[in-house]
């Protein structure tokens, strides 16, 4: 089942002293399904962040059509989503507790020890229990990535929209947002994030949008995208005493680089089989499209 | 009406957490002081003075925060990006224009009332009486800080805050000034004065209706049925401002 349907998602702004108008969404298409972690991958200026506010009701789509559980967003729906944008401004005259009780009660009504528990058991889970009661405004861009995650979970809803959550963050706050957001999806919640971080992206989604220039270049399980997008082929031999490699792209040119390195002389000691990573086959299907994604 | 009191309360938070607001409330306290030694100046009108200077103290205090706080009331959510997270949850629009102006709204009545202990203990100090007359002045003052909060909303939907302050500081000189831009149409006899002046109080509040000071300062008699009139005045232009800033709003790209 789907949890967010979009559907020829066209977007453009005015800009400029003498407005002009500038496409950045053409008739975008993707899906997210309940209960997955969904990457949404596309470089700076690719509509990333236009496409989560349009579909989130923030900025206006010119066109198109956005559904969640199967129904346009309304005021009732938006108590089964949760938000976190990117490089998060939150009100810096709050602690973090004061913090989540705010959007707590901004998006139910709740029993006061209830709230109280569930805020505590938040805080533990994003490793912020120590900062409970410190102001926002001393809290790290860590901390503040976390506590924005909170926020975004804080209603226990069934899709979380993450707006770059990784950017910015040392190696260890990705680590430790990353487990946070492979938990939530454990516990059935589905998490549709934007990135350009492709190690993590890989690591973390089972499904991938792709999108370029504000159209959607693939859509899948990440797994098709790494089989689909083929192997390398690396194979290592002695020559002269020295050890060499040669890397093939393509299965065919195997056997006739083995013959030609065997005529030579050389004694061939392995033939690995490297699968691409994901950003090598992102920046090849950014090149196959014309230019960057 | 929860999300709103939500608002309200966060809105309220922030503004109270503000040094500025600090600094305002010192000036203010220090221009009712002012209006002590003022009134020392007079040998027969001491107590008129001081409760002229002081009542004025707090009308400033309630304009001066209507103006600049409420400027940045929604376009510093918007600047600093806060909106995103707000706007998200099951709350409308028009929800967050009223919980904001609850908020801001509150804190002038906190602001208000605070302002009002100090200038009752120089009241009795000077052994002017304090009754029921003194609260409804309060309230005339409210009630036009309300009014300018409504109008600095709806400016602020379409341009950046300084610009609201002029416009909104615009609109409060106006609307004191109303019955002396109609008196000066009438002499006029013609000309482009006759058409401003309608269009001015056509389109525009005339705040000195709910300036009452001189029940206090000139114990002039009470009609409770005008004072009534006037919030229900009051009333209406806050209610068709807030109703305009939530149409522009509603039209609004926020992110």
């Amino acid at each position: 089942m789907n949890l967010l349907q979009v559907s020829g998602l066209t977007k453009s702004y005015k800009k400029g002293f003498i407005p002009r108008r500038t496409l950045v969404l053409r008739g975008l298409d993707f899906s997210v399904p309940a209960g997955k972690v969904t990457g949404f991958l596309g470089a700076n200026g690719a509509g990333k962040t236009t496409t989560m506010r349009c579909v989130l009701g923030l900025d206006y789509a010119d066109s198109g059509e956005v559904l969640f559980f199967g129904q346009p967003l309304a005021v009732e729906t938006k108590k089964r989503i949760g938000f976190l944008p990117e490089r998060p401004y939150f009100y810096e005259h709050l602690t973090g507790i004061e913090f989540l009780e705010f959007y707590a009660n901004l998006s139910a009504s709740w029993n006061k020890s209830v709230l109280r528990d569930k805020i505590g058991q938040l805080l533990k889970r994003v490793d912020l229990d120590f900062a409970k009661d410190r102001l926002l405004r001393n809290y790290s861009k860590g901390m503040l990535q976390k506590i924005g995650l909170a926020q975004a979970l804080i209603h226990d809803p069934e899709i979380v929209i993450l707006d770059e959550p990784m950017s910015g963050l040392d190696p260890d706050g990705r680590l430790a947002l990353a487990e946070i957001i492979q938990e939530t999806a454990k516990r059935g919640t589905a998490v549709f994030f934007s990135s350009h971080l492709m190690h993590d992206t890989e690591r973390l989604c089972e499904r991938l949008v792709v999108i370029k220039g504000g159209t959607c270049l693939y859509e899948g399980t990440t797994e098709a995208l790494l089989d689909r997008s083929g192997v390398d082929f690396e194979i290592i031999y002695l020559v002269g005493g020295q050890k060499q490699s040669r890397r093939i792209s393509s299965q065919d040119d195997v056997q006739s680089s083995l013959r030609e390195i065997l005529s030579a002389g050389a004694t061939v000691l392995e033939v690995r089989r490297h699968r691409l990573s994901l950003e090598e086959i992102f920046v090849r299907m950014a090149l196959r499209s014309g230019g960057v994604a | 009406m929860r999300p709103i009191w939500v608002l309200a309360v966060n809105t309220y938070k922030e503004v109270i957490r503000d040094r500025i607001l600090y600094a305002l409330l010192l000036f203010a306290i220090l221009l009712i002081g002012l209006s002590l030694a003022l009134g020392q100046l007079s040998f027969a009108e001491q107590a008129r003075i001081s409760a002229n200077f002081g009542l004025s103290a707090i009308h400033l205090s309630a304009v001066v925060l209507a103006i600049f706080v409420g400027s940045n009331l929604v376009s510093k959510e918007i600047e600093k990006k806060t909106i995103l997270t707000i706007l998200v949850r099951p709350i409308s629009r028009l929800q967050f224009i009223l919980g904001k102006a609850l908020g801001l709204g509150l804190l002038i009545l906190t602001m208000i009332l605070g302002l009002a202990v100090v200038l009752t203990l120089i009241f009795l100090g000077l052994g002017l009486s304090v009754n029921v007359r003194l609260g409804l002045v309060l309230l005339g003052l409210l009630a036009e800080a309300m009014v300018l909060l409504g109008f600095t909303l709806v400016f602020s939907m379409f341009t950046k805050p300084l610009l609201v302050v002029c416009f909104s500081v615009g609109l409060f000189l106006i609307g004191h000034w109303q019955s002396s831009l109609s008196f000066f149409a009438q002499k006029s006899q013609g000309g482009i004065l006759v058409p401003v002046s309608w269009l001015v109080s056509t389109f525009l509040p005339n705040l000195e209706r709910l300036n009452w000071k001189s029940l206090v300062i000139y114990d002039v008699p009470l009609d409770g049925y005008a004072k009534m009139l006037s919030l229900t005045y009051a009333f209406s232009w806050f209610a068709v401002c807030v109703v305009l800033a939530t149409l522009l709003f509603k039209r609004k790209d926020v992110g």
